[in-house]
């Protein structure tokens, strides 16, 4: 047996070899350099771009290479996130010059937060007729997250609802007040109707009715009365007639005593004119009363004299023991 | 007394073959690194580069690359429409349609197509080609002294096989993400700016550099551990009479995914930590 190994054939050569090979080779070199080259267009190596620094207090959400939109369109992109030196985020955004002409001084910058994650950066222009925005302008940005209202939104659920189960606990006053307007309205229901409801009991409601039958005799009653002493008030032999009656006569009486006065008036004005007379009787009763008190004096003089030269003087006066 | 022996020589065989393995599996390692030493510095030096040596490499670079781009660009192109219509659909029916271009071309283009493409050229280039070199080296086609197998055989190997995983990723990724468009879009130029601009981010430098480097590292992988079981020498081809255990392409199958395992964890672990 031969030991030596038999030439093994080799595989037949295809035709134009080497230009198979350079094709392949080049196919490559070209798929590696287009797909190089349209990364690079892809992420902007080749659009002249102005720098745009936007200001915020946070960053969260925002990575580098996410787009800035202005009505729904990618006008810029991140090209780098930074901590300024006051604690705010820089966040610089490479903004194409083609593009750029959106963007005016009076743009708005917004950071927004979705739901369930996603973070946008969106610019507003809202008067595009002012000046551009220069090169290396610095914005702070507005944040409009939706997430935020969350914690407070659920606080205050929370409180409403435990509001909510307070006032419709079974101890609450709520659920008191309407077993109470549950009872009322079975009242109401029942046989005292709305009066057993108001009182509260049958035997009150019973008496209050027992009350009203009493009432409604005692009106009957007085009705009675009432025409009775109509009867004797305004009929024929009636109070009314007599009171007449006695009232013309009240006339007679008062002028007779209308008379009468007249006659007392002219007896007054006699007794005036005697009044007048004493007066001046007494005016001369006061002349009289001075000449005698006049004379009183000159006596009471003349007695003093005749005492003082009187020789049974006494000493007169009057000495304590 | 016997059977004591017998236990005592075969804990010998054990402790024996484990030391064995090891400083076998040290070796085959450092074949594979001496090898591509040896490449290296081959394809820098002008001489490799002579007419005849240049039929071998073309030769080579046709035969490896050529017979297999169509059915894997094929292939790739069906499982791709597949993976991409499902992703999409998921994305659409969780409100989440802005996200399905990203998924796709991370899933496909960045993690599937470079991993399967080098899989794909292991499996019907390489390892049959480093097969066929160490039996030629069996056979003693080497042993004529006007042969240069280093430079003849081995290094067009080595090339063929870096050339045509390079190809097949390179093709396939071109195709993904035309399939990708053409399901997101429809045939029209219109949603062409959007997709443009969502790959500009996606492919960030960190991530583009990472891609170039796996693939590379993959094609260097794939070419050069199946090509290295050569070094071993002949023994290596007429020992794998001896059974399914210490074939040689088997051996360098194993070494080859662990090679590409490790090659995945360290490029997901860069580009997701």
């Amino acid at each position: 047996m031969d030991d030596t190994p038999t030439p093994v054939a080799p595989p037949p050569t295809p035709a134009h070899l080497e230009f198979k090979a350079s094709m392949l080779l080049l196919a490559l070199l070209l798929l590696v350099a287009g797909a190089g080259l349209y990364l690079s267009y892809a992420r902007g190596a080749f659009e002249r771009t102005q720098q745009l620094v936007l200001i915020a207090d946070d960053s969260e959400g925002v990575s580098v290479g996410m787009d800035m939109t202005f009505a729904g369109f990618p006008i810029g992109r991140v090209r780098g996130i930074e901590l300024a030196p006051d604690g705010n985020a820089r966040i610089l955004v490479d903004v194409p010059v083609k593009d750029a002409h959106w963007l005016r001084e009076s743009s708005v910058f917004a950071i927004q937060r979705g739901v369930v994650g996603n973070t946008n950066i969106r610019a507003y222009s809202g008067i595009l007729t002012d000046p551009p925005l220069p090169e290396g302008a610095v914005r702070t940005v507005l944040r409009g997250d939706a997430t935020a209202e969350i914690p407070r939104l659920m606080a205050e659920a929370r409180q409403l609802l435990q509001n909510l189960s307070t006032i419709s606990a079974s101890d609450s006053a709520l659920s008191t007040s309407l077993a109470n307007m549950q009872g009322f309205t079975d009242k109401l229901k029942g046989p005292g109707g709305a009066l057993g409801a108001l009182v509260g009991n049958d035997a009150d409601a019973q008496k209050l009715i027992t009350t009203l039958d009493r009432t409604n005799t005692l009106l009957a009653r007085l009705d009675g009365l009432a025409s009775r002493a109509d009867t004797q008030l305004f009929g024929g032999d009636g109070l009314v007639r007599d009171a007449r009656t006695t009232v013309t006569q009240l006339n007679a009486v008062l002028l007779d005593a209308r008379t009468s006065l007249t006659r007392v008036d002219d007896v007054l004005k006699e007794a005036k004119a005697v009044g007048e007379n004493a007066r001046v009787a007494t005016t001369d009763l006061g002349a009289l009363r001075a000449d005698v008190e006049s004379s009183l004096r000159q006596v009471d003089g003349l007695i003093n004299e005749l005492n003082r030269k009187w020789p049974f003087k006494r000493d007169t006066e009057l000495k304590l023991p | 007394m016997a059977s004591l022996r017998d236990l005592h020589d075969s804990l010998g065989d054990l402790g024996r073959s484990g030391v064995r393995w090891s400083l076998g599996f040290s070796v085959s390692w450092w074949h594979v690194v001496y090898l591509g030493a040896l490449v290296l510095v081959l394809a820098l030096s002008p001489s490799t580069y002579s007419r005849a040596n240049r039929a071998a490499l073309a030769r080579h670079i046709v035969l490896g690359s050529a017979p297999i781009l169509p059915w894997f660009a094929m292939l790739s192109a069906l499982v791709s429409v597949v993976l991409i219509r499902i992703v999409i659909v998921t994305a659409v029916s969780y409100g989440l349609s802005q996200y399905a271009l990203e998924m796709v071309i991370r899933v496909l283009v960045l993690e599937l197509i470079p991993l399967t493409a080098a899989l794909f050229v292991a499996l019907r280039s390489t390892v049959p080609s480093g097969a066929e070199l160490t039996a030629m080296h069996a056979r003693g086609a080497f042993a004529r002294a006007d042969a240069d197998p280093l430079r003849f055989e081995l290094l067009p190997r080595v090339v063929a096989g870096i050339v045509a995983v390079l190809l097949l990723a390179a093709v396939s990724c071109a195709l993904a993400l035309v399939l990708t468009y053409a399901a997101l879009y429809g045939f029209s130029i219109a949603g062409l700016q959007g997709f443009t601009r969502t790959l500009g981010q996606i492919f960030n430098p960190a991530v583009a550099l990472i891609l170039v480097l796996k693939t590379l590292f993959f094609s260097i992988a794939v070419a050069l551990i199946p090509v290295a079981a050569f070094l071993r020498g002949p023994q290596a081809a007429q020992t794998r009479a001896a059974g399914v255990r210490n074939s040689p392409e088997l051996e360098s199958l194993v070494r080859l995914f662990a090679a590409i395992l490790v090659i995945e964890v360290v490029s997901l672990m860069s580009n997701y930590y």
